[in-house]
């Protein structure tokens, strides 16, 4: 009690201090005590297990634990990333989709033909010296004969040709030369089958216009496409002269194509039509298109509550080179969705009423990190040429066009214009057709990158449709329908009408169940955290107060220990050395004393009862102390220690 | 006494806690608990005292905060789906097929024969451009009776602000002046014209020519003429609607809808069956698999759309088929014979046969999911079901059996299942019935309801088109049906190829000519004549079935892996919480109890001249002296303290130290 006053500002000190040392003074200490008083289980049964076979046991036990905690956990970890896919149906009153319709044939042919008949007759006049084949009607013959005269641009450009196969020798069509050809062969649509026939081959040169070695020949086996191939070439090139407002001129009216339009039981007419001018497919009517801000529903599903039109279909009027085909193309496609119709169009059958059947889903899918995809496409660093919202096939065909504006200087007329560009045509760009053949190729082989930038869109509506056919108008009812439809488009036009010329269409949906697909995150945090919480506590009964308890212990607590450790050795050192000069002797084991008697009793500020009684003092202890105290005394004590500071010193009297 | 005694013995039991006060009982729970942030608080030193109380204090708040997420999730019962995909051994659908003309129009032409003359000559009368080439005195005088319930009216729109309406028959016209601001709105979607104007004023105005003149050949302008259906509430009546056409094909097809409904519904079931196809003549051969079946294998069912429809494997009274492999060479091969000589012309402009694919013991709704095959073809149609199996309530609003939606199903007369086209057609027929008076002849009628026509419901056309298109009454069907949970669809792929060939013709015709009819004469043309092919694909089933994604075991599981991950708890833990609020109940107990002796004592004491000890200090004391008993050799401060000389023991604690003594050995234990 004498050194009391000085002994109680040292402890004072220690406990105002903002760090104080580990509970143990050595690391097997630490251990020990670790052992015995974590919150996990397993450690605490090495320490208490008697026998060495018994302990080693507990230790790989709990050892396993571990390890298969760890497994568990990474493999919960890397699962977290994963979604799990939901249908939902529900019936409800759904938006009708955009309904674009156009003709198959673009553009009026009796109206293109200012622009057409050098071209056209230069055809037939392919057609007449390769296959021996002319129209016996007078009009053509006519052209035929003034062939000769006319000078013809469009063979001087890309001429026809005709390929003897292997002797590389091929014959222009005009002028009967034969030629040897250089440069590569391309076999345009059949490269993996080749016919045997050599005469049969027929195709068309592209050079360089810059560099006339560097040319490609493009064969096919067959005349029918290489003619449609060619005459394509030439078309795309007078169109792209002709400006947009004539071109819309050019093609059909919406009176022209409507005959009549029912809608929902009620009955609709052109205005309910927004044109849209496509460059392949001449004027193409969207039903429904919100251009006025209103969209369609059906709350009805069956044949009757959807759109009935008839169209009619000017046969005659058919362009016989760029069509080959009669009849309507349609789309069904949401208001923001481009109408990609020469992609993805369902084909009309004239004479007949065909039904579509509509199912409707909608699909969501997770962007990053559960998969790669956008969800409005601002990410992706093409832009978007279209005034529509993101789709694939947008993005790659404003990809395409880009490159094909770099590469060649010029845009390519199927697909819209970039800022600041205009369409290829031959007098300003002779070189774009040479051009275009490239990049499609490399487009095709992915060698543009484009499918590589493009990522499809993260959410996305369906249409299935289930299309079936039936002969309209029927043999009986024929009579009075023609002559009644005669009638409606008579007011305007007066000729009786042929049911070749008439498509009958019904678009409408099946029901009216919404299928809504989407990914959901399988995992959330909260789910993640609470499996990782099974995992601890079904192997060591762990918590994140272990893993606090861990990183304390052997991570602050060790570390200070060793610190210590060489802190007293190079302490010790120095004394040494100083002993070794003169120096009056310190006192053995001083500060061992103070390292054991620092955690225990003397220097905390308040001994637990548990501390007290597990942790060994120190049996060499020079200071006579007081007995340990009974057990219920002391935790007597504790529970009142801050009502009376001073049991302390009581205890210790 | 003795009771007494029992009673305060059961009492002290009861509230042995760990501890007398609270304070005590805290240290005591902390040192104790499972739970693994407590027992820190109280094994450290200060600092870390402070760390450790409000670490365990975040993590309790955090097991809290997620215990809620989770709760709010299993609440949310959130489903997830699985999706299969394969072959398997499955029921072949059943095949509905019928003409998608109603009836022979040789049977009916006796009830028509009046309509069909009528819309003759009103056809002569709109297309012909002059009036005097109809010869209307060559023909019996037309039956204008039938004409007036319901006459098409020509609407002439040259003079754009004033539309002159026409009728046909009558040599009057209309000058629609309060039409006007009505006809503005035509062509919108509500392309009904109400005329205010009533009908007397047609007389007054009639100076013009009765047929529309010829049609003008200049192609920039409007149309100018539009037929139009006139419809009124009753005849005669001022309440008259316009339902105008942007095609006069379309009218025609709509007035001629209504006019042969109305006829038709006089004609008893029987009588209408009877003038249908029958199955005989319509189906010429059948063959399923390797089996051959023919027209007695298929239920005949009445459909107001489409006359007699055949239905093959039903399964109404027999089991249905299986069918176990994939292919066309398994699946059921139909020729049918739908003879469109016979078609009624103004009724069904298409001429087909009208298929459908449906489960069993389904009533087939051709209008909605049926799909036309064409005459001259054979027509392939490959099979896959595509089968979505959801939960009830509360996963998802669906409906098991139908039994739980508030729509009378008229559909149950043909004992077929719930499905949601029954609903709403049953939706629309109860509120026809409730407003017209009256059943539409297209749906089932309830008990007691006769079909509407002209001569008992003159209105009913112009009750039945505002009903139609009335946007509320079909909210109201949508909100009151629901779908099923178990919805089947069969996804068709469909092919064609004409049939037969030309080199094939003449011997298949002839065949299946004499097989009908016994007779050499070739009674088919391509016209008529259609095969069908119906079969699985080699994927045959597409299963998409949900399954609760938060069970009550999941629920449970991540609540413990929650408490176990941020303090180590399970329930026992929460048990043990439990168990120390009682403990503190107690303590508040004995506390008041204690304090309010102690107020008496007071009360008592005031007489003694001797400054008494507080309250506290008495509690105090013979608190800590209920320790005692456990500390055997007690503590020498306790002992020291002086014992109270005079005071009488208070009332309660003497209850209290006198069992201690007696049942010292028994308390230890505990």
């Amino acid at each position: 009690a004498a050194t009391a006053p000085g002994k109680k500002i040292t402890a004072r000190l220690k406990r105002t201090l903002p760090v104080r040392g580990p509970q143990a003074p050595t690391l097997s200490e630490l251990m020990r005590w670790y052992c015995l008083n974590t919150n996990t289980h397993g450690c605490r049964r090495i320490v208490v297990s008697r026998g060495r076979l018994r302990r080693l046991l507990w230790i790989l036990l709990t050892l396993s634990a571990v390890g298969l905690i760890l497994w568990q956990c990474a493999e919960l970890l890397m699962n977290y990333y994963s979604a799990s896919v939901s249908v939902t149906v529900q019936f409800q009153k759904l938006p009708f989709p955009a309904v674009t319709i156009c003709n198959i044939n673009p553009y009026k042919y009796s109206a293109m033909k200012e622009y057409l008949s050098e071209l056209d007759k230069e055809t037939k006049k392919a057609l007449e010296t390769f296959y021996g084949f002319s129209e016996g009607k007078s009009k053509v013959r006519r052209s035929v004969d003034e062939w000769n005269s006319t000078g013809s641009d469009f063979f001087q450009q890309i001429p026809l040709l005709k390929v003897e196969d292997f002797s590389r020798i091929a014959t222009d069509l005009r002028s009967g030369q034969k030629r040897k050809i250089e440069g590569s062969v391309f076999h345009k649509d059949s490269s993996i089958v080749n016919s045997g026939d050599s005469n049969d081959i027929i195709g068309f040169q592209l050079c360089d216009a810059n560099n006339s070695s560097e040319c490609a020949l493009y064969t096919f086996s067959s005349g029918v496409n290489a003619i449609q191939e060619w005459y394509k070439l030439h078309y795309m090139n007078i169109m792209a002269q002709i400006p947009l407002e004539t071109k819309e001129k050019l093609s059909y009216s919406a009176d022209d194509l409507l005959l009549t339009c029912f809608f929902d039981g009620l009955s609709c007419d052109k205005r309910h039509f927004t044109r849209f001018h496509h460059p392949l497919h001449g004027n193409c009517y969207t039903f429904n298109s919100g251009e006025n801000g209103t969209i369609l529903s059906t709350s009805t599903g069956g044949s009757e509550y959807g759109l009935q039109v008839v169209l009619y279909i000017d046969e005659a009027d058919y362009n016989p080179f760029l069509v080959t085909s009669t009849g309507a193309k349609i789309i069904v496609h949401d208001q923001n969705e481009y109408p990609f119709i020469e992609d993805i169009g369902t084909e009309i059958e004239t004479a007949a009423a065909t039904s579509i059947g509509m199912h409707f889903t909608r699909s969501r899918k997770l962007s990053k990190p559960y998969s790669d995809c956008t969800e409005t496409g601002a990410d992706i660093p093409v832009e978007n040429l279209y005034n529509k919202s993101y789709s694939l096939q947008i993005c790659l065909h404003s990809c395409f066009q880009k490159a094909m504006v770099d590469s060649c200087g010029c845009a390519q007329y199927a697909q819209p214009l970039p800022v600041g560009a205009e369409y290829c045509n031959y007098k300003k760009n002779p070189n774009w057709m040479y051009c275009y053949y490239r990049l499609h190729e490399k487009f095709v082989k992915e060698q543009l990158g484009c499918q590589q930038i493009c990522k499809d869109a993260c959410s996305f509506k369906e249409w299935a449709l289930t299309t079936s056919i039936a002969q309209w108008p029927s043999t009986v009812s024929e009579d009075w329908m023609l002559r009644v439809l005669s009638w409606d488009k008579g007011q305007k036009l007066n000729k009786k009408l042929n049911k070749t010329d008439l498509a009958n269409l019904m678009v409408f949906y099946k029901d009216l169940n919404e299928r809504f697909i989407s990914e959901n995150p399988a995992n959330t945090l909260v789910i993640l955290l609470s499996n990782f919480g099974g995992q601890l506590g079904l192997w060591m009964s762990c918590s994140v107060v272990c893993v606090i308890e861990i990183v304390e212990v052997f991570f602050i607590d060790s570390l200070s220990i060793v610190m210590r450790r060489q802190w007293q050795k190079a302490k010790k050192w120095w004394n040494d050395r100083k002993r070794a000069r003169p120096g009056k002797p310190p006192q053995a084991g001083d500060v061992e004393r103070q390292g054991h008697d620092n955690p225990v009793c003397i220097d905390e500020d308040l001994p637990t009862f548990n501390t007290a009684l597990r942790l060994p003092l120190p049996q060499d202890s020079p200071l006579p102390r007081t007995p340990p105290p009974n057990y219920s005394t002391l935790r007597l004590e504790t529970a009142f220690t801050e009502q009376l500071p001073d049991t302390l010193e009581l205890g210790r009297h | 006494m003795n009771l007494k005694k029992y009673l305060v013995r059961a009492l002290h039991r009861l509230q042995k806690g760990p501890g007398y006060t609270y304070k005590e009982l805290l240290v005591w729970y902390c040192d104790n608990t499972n739970t693994h942030g407590p027992k820190r608080i109280i094994k450290e030193g200060p600092k870390k005292k402070l760390i450790w109380f409000f670490l365990t204090l975040l993590f309790a708040s955090l097991v809290f905060w997620q215990w809620g997420i989770l709760i709010n999730t299993y609440l949310s019962y959130n489903v997830t789906s699985s999706l299969s995909i394969g072959f398997k051994t499955m029921k072949f659908p059943a095949v509905t097929v019928c003409n998608a003309n109603p009836f022979k129009y040789s049977e009916v032409k006796h009830l028509l024969k009046e309509l069909d003359r009528l819309i003759e000559a009103a056809l002569e009368r709109i297309l012909q451009p002059t009036p005097g080439n109809v010869s209307e005195n060559v023909s019996p005088p037309l039956d204008l009776q039938l004409w007036n319930q319901i006459p098409l009216v020509l609407i002439d729109e040259h003079n754009k602000d004033n539309p002159v309406i026409l009728d046909i028959f009558e040599t009057n016209q209309t000058a629609g002046n309060e039409t006007t601001a009505n006809n503005e709105t035509a062509g919108d979607d509500q392309n009904s014209v109400s005329n205010e104007n009533p009908m007397q004023n047609e007389t007054t105005a009639g100076n013009q020519t009765t047929a529309p003149p010829a049609p003008t050949n200049t192609t920039t302008e409007e149309k100018k003429y539009k037929l139009a259906v006139k419809l009124c509430s009753h005849q005669g009546s001022n309440n008259c609607t316009y339902r105008n056409f942007t095609s006069a094909a379309q009218a025609v097809t709509e007035w001629y809808i209504l006019q042969s409904t109305s006829i038709l519904s006089k004609v008893p079931l029987h009588e209408r069956i009877r003038m249908g196809y029958q199955a005989e003549d319509m189906i010429l051969a059948c063959l399923y698999g390797a089996e051959p079946c023919n027209y007695k294998n298929f239920t005949q069912i009445y459909h107001p759309d489409h006359g007699n429809c055949y239905i093959f494997n039903w399964g109404m009274d027999e089991e249905a088929l299986n069918s176990s492999n994939p292919g066309a060479e398994f699946g059921l091969k139909l020729i049918l014979d739908i003879s469109q000589q016979d078609y009624i012309p103004y009724l069904s402009s298409a001429a087909g046969a009208r298929l459908m694919l449906h489960q069993q013991k389904s009533f087939p709704f051709l209008k909605d999911q049926g799909i036309y095959a064409m005459a001259g073809t054979e027509t392939s149609i490959g099979v896959l079901v595509d089968e979505l199996e959801r939960m009830g309530y509360p996963y998802s609003d669906c409906t098991m059996n139908g039994s739980d939606v508030p729509v009378k199903n008229l559909y149950s007369q043909y004992n077929t299942s719930y499905s949601i086209q029954a609903c709403l057609r049953s939706c629309f027929q109860n509120h026809m019935v409730e407003i017209c008076g009256c059943g539409h002849y297209m749906f089932p009628l309830p008990e007691g309801v006769n079909y509407c026509n002209n001569e008992e419901n003159p209105g009913w056309a112009y009750c039945y088109s505002s009903l139609r298109s009335s946007i509320k009454q079909r909210q109201i069907c949508i909100d009151s049906c629901k779908e099923t949970c178990n919805d089947t669809q069969y996804k068709m792929t469909i092919s064609m190829a004409d049939w037969p060939s030309e080199a094939s013709e003449d011997w298949i015709f002839h065949i299946l000519s004499y097989e009908r009819d016994m007779s050499t004469n070739v009674t088919l043309d391509r016209n008529g004549i259609i095969k069908l092919n119906i079969y699985f694909q080699e994927y045959n089933y597409r299963t998409i079935s949900e399954s609760a994604a938060t069970t009550i075991v999941w629920l449970l599981s991540s609540l413990g892996g929650q408490f176990g991950f941020w303090m180590g708890g399970s329930v026992l833990c929460l048990i043990e919480f439990g168990e120390i609020i009682i403990d503190s109940l107690w303590i508040t107990i004995i506390n008041v109890i204690s304090w309010c002796k102690g107020l008496k004592q007071k009360r008592a004491r005031a007489r003694y001249p001797d400054a008494p000890p507080t309250v506290s200090e008495l509690v105090e004391a013979h608190t800590n002296l209920g320790f005692q008993h456990e500390a055997v050799g007690a503590l020498p401060r306790d002992e020291a303290l002086p014992p109270e000389p005079g005071t009488p023991p208070p009332n309660y604690d003497s209850l209290r130290v006198q069992p201690l003594d007696v049942l010292s050995p028994d308390s230890d234990k505990e």
